[in-house]
């Protein structure tokens, strides 16, 4: 969509909704024209934009490597993507992870499937890390 | 080929000279350096995840966190301390890791004044900081007025609130762990926004079980300023088929604001309470949960622009008073629950513009989600998944809002695993940010 359009919609209060209600109760839904509208009107966030807000569970770079969560870094681009697009399509249950993966695009589960495979796949916190340089 | 790059000026200047000058003129201080200096007020969740990610993002930068204590301890999990599954040492992490691992300065004291044209924020007792970028996280302050009688003496006396982790908590738990037998727990659950909404249903569950065990004729009575919470579903399940909520006898009450749960007075020497109905209550115990505004370093330096809550614009947190200072954690008016997980991903945002902007980049586009898990037991987890996208726009304050909520199930290896990851999460969130 156009962001004119998308403005428009904006102003017209088509996307005003109480977000703070909306999120603390998970009331009314945008519909996925509105999301859409939303997505297209930005350019894509960075991999690892997306890709940090996994850590929480999955370890700093996605290498937490305890019994509970499998680590995300280092793993196969591939076998990223097609877990990702399997939990976004809801193809078998999971606990949760059905409802973390919906709101993905293709292109933004791409980029966070680059992003942890170029993570060494060795468990945080890495003594030897440094930081990285601009 | 002679031509100076921006990247020769970032080496012969200072990374925050070229990205600032141009917008504001950069200060004095920053052409002198040869990194950027960037400070942080605060080493709670926010400030903490906002060090490391910094850090990871850049390795060049300088950093210096000021806070006034020693250790943080953690709020989630703390609700299980109080039924005895959680101890306040497990939740209590050091800044030792994020000094010597993370090249973080961490000065231990307060800071009280930001000197925002000069780019200086002043402490108690180490003097003036000057900064290229300051990065204010204080989370909130308790706002005691809403309840005539009750005062921060009297949360650090008689009537913890246990709304920030640590001795009150322990203070809390010894209350409840001596009510007598049939004894009666008042809690007062406050109006939103405040921090965890979640966490007083949470704490009501917990301390019901073991109540059921060590004192099975006591009484949990919820008095709420509100009409509705979130995952309020999952909890009157958890209460039916546990504590016989809603019939004769349940172990927990719950009172709606419609039905007179505010709570408005509290007459302390008596343990009473009154509420918008009139009624007065007498308790054993009596939890209030106050009601919240951004911490006072945040309003005082005018932060809040005269309003409760600190406004911010979307894209990068900076602050609306000044381009170099960022504001983030519970304190900021943002459309997103007030939780330790959208503090640390609003960190993240930070980290990454600042790095954009001392690169020279254009600040790339923020995602946040609040992807957090609540427990009614050790036994019983429930999720919920909220995704905020930035919308360039200003309704919403700047995002949209996506949210699910697991849904109930009586499969007690679903509910089972549901705390499970909550408890992982707990773990490997401490991580993410200290170690
Ligand atoms: C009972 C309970 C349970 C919770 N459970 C969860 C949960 O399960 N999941 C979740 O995501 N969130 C949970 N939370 C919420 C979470 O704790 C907060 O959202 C989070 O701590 C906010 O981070 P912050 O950085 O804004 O503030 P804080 O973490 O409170 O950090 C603020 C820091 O700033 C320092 N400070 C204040 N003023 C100054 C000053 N002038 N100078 C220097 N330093 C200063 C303070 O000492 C403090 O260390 C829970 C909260 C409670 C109360």
């Amino acid at each position: 969509m156009k962001r004119t359009l998308f403005l428009a919609l904006l102003s017209a209060g088509l996307l005003s909704l109480n977000a703070q209600a909306v999120a603390a109760e998970g009331g009314a839904k945008l519909t996925d024209a509105q999301i859409k509208a939303i997505i297209d009107a930005q350019p894509m966030p960075t991999g690892k934009m997306l890709a940090d807000n996994c850590s929480a569970c999955h370890g700093t770079l996605g290498a937490e490597f305890n019994e509970a969560m499998p680590p995300l870094a280092g793993m196969k681009k591939e076998n990223f993507i097609k877990l990702m697009k399997d939990y976004r399509a809801n193809a078998f249950p999971t606990i949760v992870m059905h409802d973390v993966a919906y709101v993905f695009t293709d292109a933004e589960i791409e980029a966070m499937a680059d992003y942890f495979a170029a993570q060494k796949a060795e468990e945080w916190t890495r003594p030897d890390f440094k930081g990285a340089h601009e | 080929m002679s031509q100076i790059t921006r990247r020769d000026l970032i080496k012969i200047f200072g990374a925050s000279a070229v990205a600032t000058s141009g917008l504001l003129g950069a200060s004095k201080e920053a052409y002198a350096k040869s990194s950027a200096h960037i400070v942080i007020v605060g080493g709670g969740i926010g400030g903490a995840s906002f060090a490391k990610y910094m850090r990871l993002a850049n390795a060049d930068v300088k950093i210096t966190m000021i806070e006034p204590h020693p250790q943080y301890t953690f709020c989630p999990g703390s609700n299980e301390i109080l039924s005895g599954h959680e101890t306040l040492e497990n939740l209590t992490v050091n800044y030792n890791t994020l000094k010597s691992r993370f090249n973080v300065d961490v000065i231990q004291d307060v800071a009280t004044e930001i000197n925002y044209e000069g780019h200086q924020v002043n402490t108690l007792h180490n003097g003036k900081i000057s900064y290229d970028k300051l990065v204010v996280s204080p989370g909130p302050d308790f706002d005691f007025h809403f309840v005539d009688g009750y005062s921060a003496e009297l949360a650090e006396g008689d009537f913890p609130h246990a709304w920030k982790a640590g001795p009150q908590t322990a203070k809390l738990k010894q209350q409840i762990d001596s009510m007598p037998q049939g004894g009666v727990l008042l809690i007062s659950s406050p109006r939103m926004p405040y921090r965890c909404p979640p966490a007083p249903y949470e704490r009501a569950s917990f301390v019901a079980n073991m109540l059921k065990e060590t004192n099975p004729t006591a009484k949990i009575l919820i008095l709420d300023s509100k009409d509705n919470y979130v995952f309020q579903n999952h909890f009157e399940h958890y209460w039916k088929q546990n504590h016989q909520f809603g019939q004769e006898g349940s172990r927990i009450e719950w009172i709606p604001a419609k039905k007179g749960g505010v709570v408005t007075k509290l007459d302390a020497t008596n343990k009473i309470v009154t509420t918008t109905s009139g009624e007065q209550i007498k308790a054993d115990v009596i939890n209030i949960i106050p009601e919240e505004k951004a911490g006072r370093f945040a309003i005082e330096n005018g932060l809040a622009l005269g309003s409760n809550w600190v406004p911010y614009e979307p894209k990068t947190f900076a602050s609306k008073v000044h381009p170099d200072v960022y504001v983030i954690g519970d304190m900021v008016d943002a459309p997103m629950p007030k939780t330790g997980y959208v503090a640390s991903n609003q960190a993240k945002v930070v980290a990454a513009a600042i790095n954009d902007l001392l690169a020279g980049r254009e600040p790339g586009t923020p995602f946040i989600t609040n992807n957090c898990v609540a427990m009614a037991a050790e036994d019983y987890g429930m999720t919920i998944t909220a995704t905020f996208r930035y919308t360039g726009g200003i309704k919403d304050k700047g995002f949209s809002t996506q949210v699910r909520t697991s849904a109930i199930t009586d499969n007690p290896y679903t509910n089972r695993i549901r705390a499970e990851v909550a408890k992982n999460w707990q773990r490997t969130f401490r991580k993410d940010m200290f170690s």
